[in-house]
C-alpha cells in the first residue's frame, strides 16, 4: 500500500480514537510544572487503567480558552486556575459543582479560609490546590531588617537613590500589586454582598500613596516583572512586592529574606493583598466525572501537597503538608504562610473581571500624575457598572 | 431532443444535489427541535405531577430531595436526602446507589441558587431533560426533580426523499421534451418545478427558510440554463478539469476558513451572549458602538474617537512606509552603489521577522528605564521619554514600531516597479536639460503609481488592523487612548465581560469601513491612472 495512505489511515485512526483517562490543563511552569508532574506520575503509577494526562497550556490565553473550548463539549476534565473566575464559569455552567462528592473528612485536609475560597452561591465548584498572596522580600546586603512599617520603608529611598536604585519595586500599575495598600487604607473593589465599594476616600488614600511612592522616587513607575526582578537582582531595589513564584527569578549569590508586609504608617493597618487559592477544578463536560473527581482527590490530597511544597516551595492549603520535616523548615514559605492572615480573598463575583482593566488604566493615569484619584475612582466605578448594567 | 433532455437532467442532478443538503439540514434541525420541545415538555409534565403528589411515567425518573443540611463544621458543605419510592436516602459520592444521583442533587443545588423552577436539557449530549420546582413550602420544603430518559429521534425519511427525487427527475424530464414553440418555455418551467418540489418535504417541517432557498435554487438554476450558463460551466469544467482538480482545495479551505467565519462574524453581531447564553437583539451592538453609547466624543472609549485614531494611525503610517519605501528603493537602485544584496537582505530583515517578535522587541527598546531607545537619548545628552504616559509619546511608539514593519513592503513594490522604467527616457531627459526634481517628479514617479496604489491600499488596510503592534508596544496606554478598532473589539469580547457579540458588530463595521475606503480608494488610484495616461 502506498505509504502516504497508510500516514493519513494511522493519522485518522489517531484522530478519531477517544483518549482514555483524565486530561488536567495547567500553566505551571518551572519547578512548580516539574512537580505537578511528579504527583502525576504518583497516581498513574497506582492508576495504569485511568492515566493522568497534563496538558500545559500559556497562562495569558488559559481562561479564554477554557471559556470558549467547554461549552462546546472540548477542552479537558480538570484544570488548574484561580478561584476569581469561579463565579463566572459556575454562572455559564462551564465548570461542575462538586459538592455531591465532598464530605467533612475531605474538607477538613484544608484550611477553611482556602476551603470557603471554592464556595459560590451555596455551591462547591473546586478543591484548593495553592494559595498564593503577595509579601515582600528583602535584599539583606541593601536591608539588613525587613521594615516594620512603610515609615521605615521609605527611609531608606535617600541611600537606594544614591544608588541609582529605589526602596521598592512591585506591578504598581496593577491592581493585584496595588491591592496591598488598597486594603491597608480600608479600602475594598466590592463588599463581601459583592458591591462595589470601588471609590472610597480610602481607596483614593491607596491611590495616593501609591503615587507618592513613584513621585518620590522610593518606586519606579510601571514595573514590570521582568523589570522587577532585574533591578532586585542588580541591587538597585531594596525590596520587591511579590509571590512565591519570584523566588525562581532570584539570581544566585543574592542575599535574599521574604518578610511579612509592613504596616502602613498612616493608618496603622498591615497592608494586605489579595488571596489567591488556586483551584482545581472540574470541566461541566467531563467524560468521566466520577473518575475525574478521584483525580481531584488524590491532586489536592496531603500526599501530592507534600511533593508540590517540597519541590516547588507552593504554599499548599494542607496543614498536613507541613508536618514534612523538609517543608517545615522552609522560611519563605512559612512566611507566606504567615502573611496570610493579613490578607483579603479576591472576590470570586463574576463583576471582578471586568474591573482589572479599567482600574489599571486609572493607576497609570494617577500614578503619572496626569488624573485625581477621587476622581479616575468614580471614573472606574462608573465604567464597571456600566459594563455589568445588562 | 436527446441533448435536451440530457442537459435538463444534468442540471436537474446538480442543483437537485444541493436542495437535498438543505432539506436534509432542514429535517435534522427541525427533529432536535422536536426532540427537545418534547423532551423538556415531558420533563415539566412530571416535575409538575411530582409537585402534586402524583405518579411520573416509567420512562421518567422523579424523586423528592429534601432540604440542604449544613454541615456544622463546613457550612460550603450540604448534605440532601431524596426520596424514593417512600424511603429516604443519602445523596453522596463514593458510592452511589443510582447513577442519577449527582444529577438529582445538583437540581436541588440548582433550584435553591435561582429560587425558582427550571427545566433544562443535559448538556452530556444524551438528549435527557431535567425539571425542578417546589414541593410544599417553608423551611421544610422538599424539591421535586425529574429527569427523562434519553430521547430517540425519528428516522430519516429516505423513501419521503426518493418520492420527491423522483417526482422532480419526472417534472424535470416531462419540461425537456415539450417540443414545437414551447420548448423554450417548457425547459425552463420543468427545470424550476423539478428542483422547486424539493421544498415540499422542507414545507412539511415546517422549516420556510430552507424552502425558501430550495426555490431560489431552483429558479436560479432555471434562469442560468435558459442563458445557457449551466452548458458552459459543465464544459468548462470538463475542459479544464485538471486546473480544476488544483484549485477545489483551495476554494474548498477558503470556504470552510474565510467565507463561513466571515458569515458567522456578521451574524454573531446581532446577537448579546452573557454568561454562556447568546440573545438576539437586533441592530442593539451597532447602535451601542455608533452612537457612543453617551461617552463624550474625547472619550478614549468613545468608538469615533477610537475611529479617529485608527484613522491617523493608518495615514502616519502609510505616509511613512510610502516615503521611507521609495527613497530606500530610488537609494538601491543606484549604479554606484555598492553590496546592494546585501543592504537589501537588511533592509528587508524586519519584514521576515515575525512582527509580534519585533512589537515585543520594540515595547522592551521604548521602557522608561532600561530601554534602548532612552539609552540613546542619554547618551546624546537628551532626557529619556516616558515613552506610555502621554498619548503623543505612545502613539509615536506605536507608529515608529510599525513604520520599522512595514517600510520593507513599500520598498521591494518601488523596487520592482523601478525595474520596469526604460532608461532612456532618463537619457532623453537629461538630453532636456531636466533636472534630478523634475525627472522624478515626471519620470519616477508616474511609473510608480501603478505599482504602489495597490499596496498603499493593501497596506493600508494591513495598518487599520494592526493588532499586535498596539496590543504589544503600547496596549492601550495611556488610558486605553491609544487603541485602535481591532484592539478596542478584542476587549469587549476578553475584557468586557465576554461581550462577543459586541466586539463581532465591531469587526462587521471595521469590515464595512475597509470595504468602503478599497471601493473609493481603488477609484481614486484608478482616476489617477487614466489622467497619466
Amino acid at each position: 500500500m502506498n505509504p502516504l495512505v497508510l500516514v493519513v489511515i494511522a493519522w485518522l485512526a489517531a484522530a478519531c480514537s477517544d483518549p482514555h483517562g483524565i486530561v488536567l490543563w495547567h500553566s505551571y511552569q518551572g519547578d512548580e510544572r516539574i512537580a505537578l508532574e511528579s504527583a502525576a506520575q504518583v497516581w498513574n503509577k497506582a492508576h495504569p487503567d485511568q492515566p493522568l494526562d497534563l496538558v500545559m497550556v500559556p497562562y495569558d490565553a488559559f481562561g479564554d480558552k477554557l471559556s470558549s473550548a467547554i461549552p462546546r463539549g472540548n477542552g479537558p476534565d480538570l484544570f488548574i486556575y484561580p478561584q476569581d473566575r469561579i463565579g463566572d464559569w459556575a454562572d455559564s455552567k462551564v465548570i461542575e459543582p462538586i459538592e455531591f462528592w465532598v464530605d467533612d473528612a475531605r474538607a477538613e485536609r484544608f484550611t477553611p479560609d482556602s476551603f470557603s475560597a471554592m464556595a459560590y452561591r451555596g455551591s462547591l465548584w473546586g478543591l484548593p490546590m495553592a494559595v498564593k498572596s503577595l509579601a515582600l522580600y528583602y535584599r539583606s546586603d541593601l536591608m539588613p531588617v525587613a521594615p516594620k512599617t512603610t515609615d521605615e520603608m521609605i527611609a531608606i529611598v535617600p541611600a537606594m537613590k544614591a544608588k541609582h536604585g529605589y526602596a521598592l519595586a512591585y506591578a504598581n500599575v496593577d491592581l493585584y500589586g496595588h491591592a496591598a495598600w488598597l486594603h491597608g487604607f480600608g479600602g475594598r473593589v466590592m463588599d463581601d454582598a459583592g458591591n462595589l465599594t470601588i471609590a472610597t476616600p480610602a481607596a483614593a488614600n491607596a491611590m495616593t500613596f501609591a503615587a507618592q511612592l513613584v513621585q518620590t522616587g522610593a518606586a519606579p513607575n510601571d514595573a514590570q516583572a521582568p523589570l522587577v526582578t532585574s533591578l532586585f537582582n542588580e541591587g538597585r531595589a531594596a525590596m520587591v512586592m511579590s509571590g512565591p513564584w519570584f523566588r525562581a527569578d532570584i539570581r544566585a549569590g543574592v542575599p535574599w529574606h521574604v518578610a511579612e508586609l509592613p504596616i502602613i504608617s498612616a493608618t496603622g493597618k498591615p497592608a494586605a493583598p489579595f488571596r489567591t487559592a488556586e483551584a482545581l477544578l472540574m470541566s461541566a463536560r467531563a467524560k468521566d466525572k466520577d473518575a475525574a473527581f478521584a483525580v481531584m482527590d488524590f491532586m489536592s490530597g496531603d500526599e501530592s501537597a507534600a511533593i508540590r511544597a517540597k519541590r516547588a516551595h507552593q504554599v499548599v492549603p494542607n496543614p498536613a503538608a507541613y508536618d514534612d520535616p523538609e517543608v517545615a523548615k522552609d522560611e519563605a514559605l512559612a512566611t507566606f504562610r504567615n502573611q496570610l492572615v493579613h490578607t483579603v480573598p479576591l472576590p470570586t463575583s463574576p463583576t471582578m473581571r471586568v474591573v482589572w482593566t479599567p482600574y489599571r488604566t486609572a493607576l497609570g493615569e494617577v500614578l503619572a500624575g496626569r488624573a485625581e484619584p477621587g476622581e479616575r475612582l468614580l471614573a472606574v466605578e462608573r465604567e464597571v457598572k456600566d459594563y455589568i448594567k445588562r | 431532443m436527446s441533448g435536451l433532455l440530457q442537459r435538463q437532467l444534468r442540471d436537474f442532478a446538480v442543483a437537485a444535489g444541493l436542495a437535498v443538503v438543505i432539506a436534509s439540514v432542514a429535517f435534522v434541525a427541525a427533529r432536535n427541535h422536536d426532540v427537545i420541545d418534547r423532551q423538556l415538555a415531558l420533563a415539566e409534565r412530571s416535575v409538575a405531577a411530582l409537585a402534586a403528589d402524583g405518579e411520573v411515567l416509567p420512562t421518567v425518573h422523579g424523586a423528592l430531595i429534601g432540604p440542604a443540611i449544613s454541615s456544622p463544621k463546613h457550612p460550603e458543605l450540604r448534605h440532601r436526602n431524596l426520596r424514593d419510592h417512600g424511603a429516604w436516602r443519602l445523596l453522596a459520592g463514593g458510592d452511589p446507589l443510582h447513577p442519577d444521583d449527582k444529577l438529582f442533587y445538583d437540581a436541588a443545588a440548582h433550584f435553591d441558587r435561582e429560587h425558582q423552577p427550571f427545566v433544562e436539557l443535559l448538556r452530556d449530549g444524551s438528549g435527557r431533560a431535567m425539571a425542578a420546582t417546589a414541593h410544599g413550602s417553608g423551611p421544610a420544603a422538599e424539591t421535586a426533580v425529574a429527569i427523562t430518559e434519553p430521547a430517540s429521534p425519528a428516522g430519516y425519511p429516505l423513501l419521503v426523499m426518493i418520492g420527491v427525487l423522483g417526482l422532480g427527475g419526472a417534472l424535470s424530464a416531462a419540461g425537456a421534451l415539450v417540443g414545437g414553440r414551447g420548448a423554450r418555455v417548457g425547459a425552463f418551467v420543468g427545470a424550476f418545478a423539478g428542483i422547486a418540489v424539493l421544498a415540499i418535504p422542507a414545507l412539511l417541517w415546517q422549516s420556510w427558510f430552507a424552502a425558501l432557498v430550495i426555490v431560489v435554487v431552483a429558479g436560479v438554476t432555471a434562469m442560468l440554463q435558459r442563458a445557457g450558463l449551466t452548458n458552459k460551466l459543465a464544459h468548462g469544467l470538463v475542459r479544464d478539469r485538471v486546473a480544476v482538480s488544483f484549485l477545489a482545495p483551495a476554494g474548498l479551505s477558503m470556504l470552510a476558513l474565510v467565507a463561513a467565519p466571515f458569515l458567522l462574524g456578521i451574524g454573531l453581531g446581532f446577537y448579546d451572549h452573557h454568561q454562556g447564553t447568546w440573545s438576539f437583539v437586533g441592530l442593539h451592538n451597532f447602535i451601542e458602538i455608533l452612537s457612543g453609547n453617551g461617552r463624550a466624543l474625547d472619550d478614549p472609549l468613545n468608538f469615533w474617537f477610537i475611529l479617529g485614531v485608527t484613522v491617523l494611525w493608518t495615514m502616519c503610517n502609510v505616509l511613512l512606509h510610502v516615503t521611507i519605501g521609495v527613497a530606500l528603493a530610488l537609494l538601491l537602485s543606484r549604479k554606484w552603489l555598492r553590496g546592494k544584496g546585501i543592504f537589501r537582505m537588511l533592509l528587508i530583515l524586519p519584514w521576515a521577522i515575525p512582527n509580534y517578535i519585533t512589537a515585543l522587541m520594540w515595547h522592551g527598546m521604548f521602557d522608561g528605564q532600561y530601554g534602548a531607545v532612552n539609552s540613546i537619548l542619554h547618551g546624546l545628552g537628551m532626557d529619556g521619554v516616558s515613552w506610555f504616559t502621554s498619548w503623543t509619546a505612545a502613539f509615536s511608539a506605536n507608529v515608529i514600531t510599525n513604520t520599522w514593519l512595514g517600510f520593507p513592503f513599500m520598498m521591494v513594490v518601488a523596487l520592482g516597479a523601478l525595474e520596469t522604467i526604460p532608461k532612456e527616457l532618463y537619457e532623453a531627459a537629461a538630453v532636456d536639460g531636466a533636472t534630478p526634481w523634475q525627472r522624478f517628479r515626471h519620470i519616477t514617479l508616474p511609473h510608480l503609481r501603478p505599482a504602489l496604489g495597490p499596496a498603499v491600499a493593501l497596506g493600508s488596510i494591513w495598518t487599520f488592523n494592526m493588532f499586535n503592534v498596539i496590543f504589544l508596544v503600547s496596549g492601550g496606554k495611556p488610558g486605553d487612548s491609544t487603541n485602535i478598532l481591532v484592539t478596542d473589539a478584542y476587549r469587549w469580547a476578553f475584557e468586557r465581560g465576554d461581550r462577543y457579540g459586541m466586539a463581532a458588530a465591531y469587526g462587521t463595521i471595521i469590515f464595512l469601513i475597509l470595504l468602503l475606503w478599497n471601493v473609493f480608494g481603488a477609484r481614486i488610484v484608478r482616476s489617477k491612472g487614466d489622467d497619466d495616461s
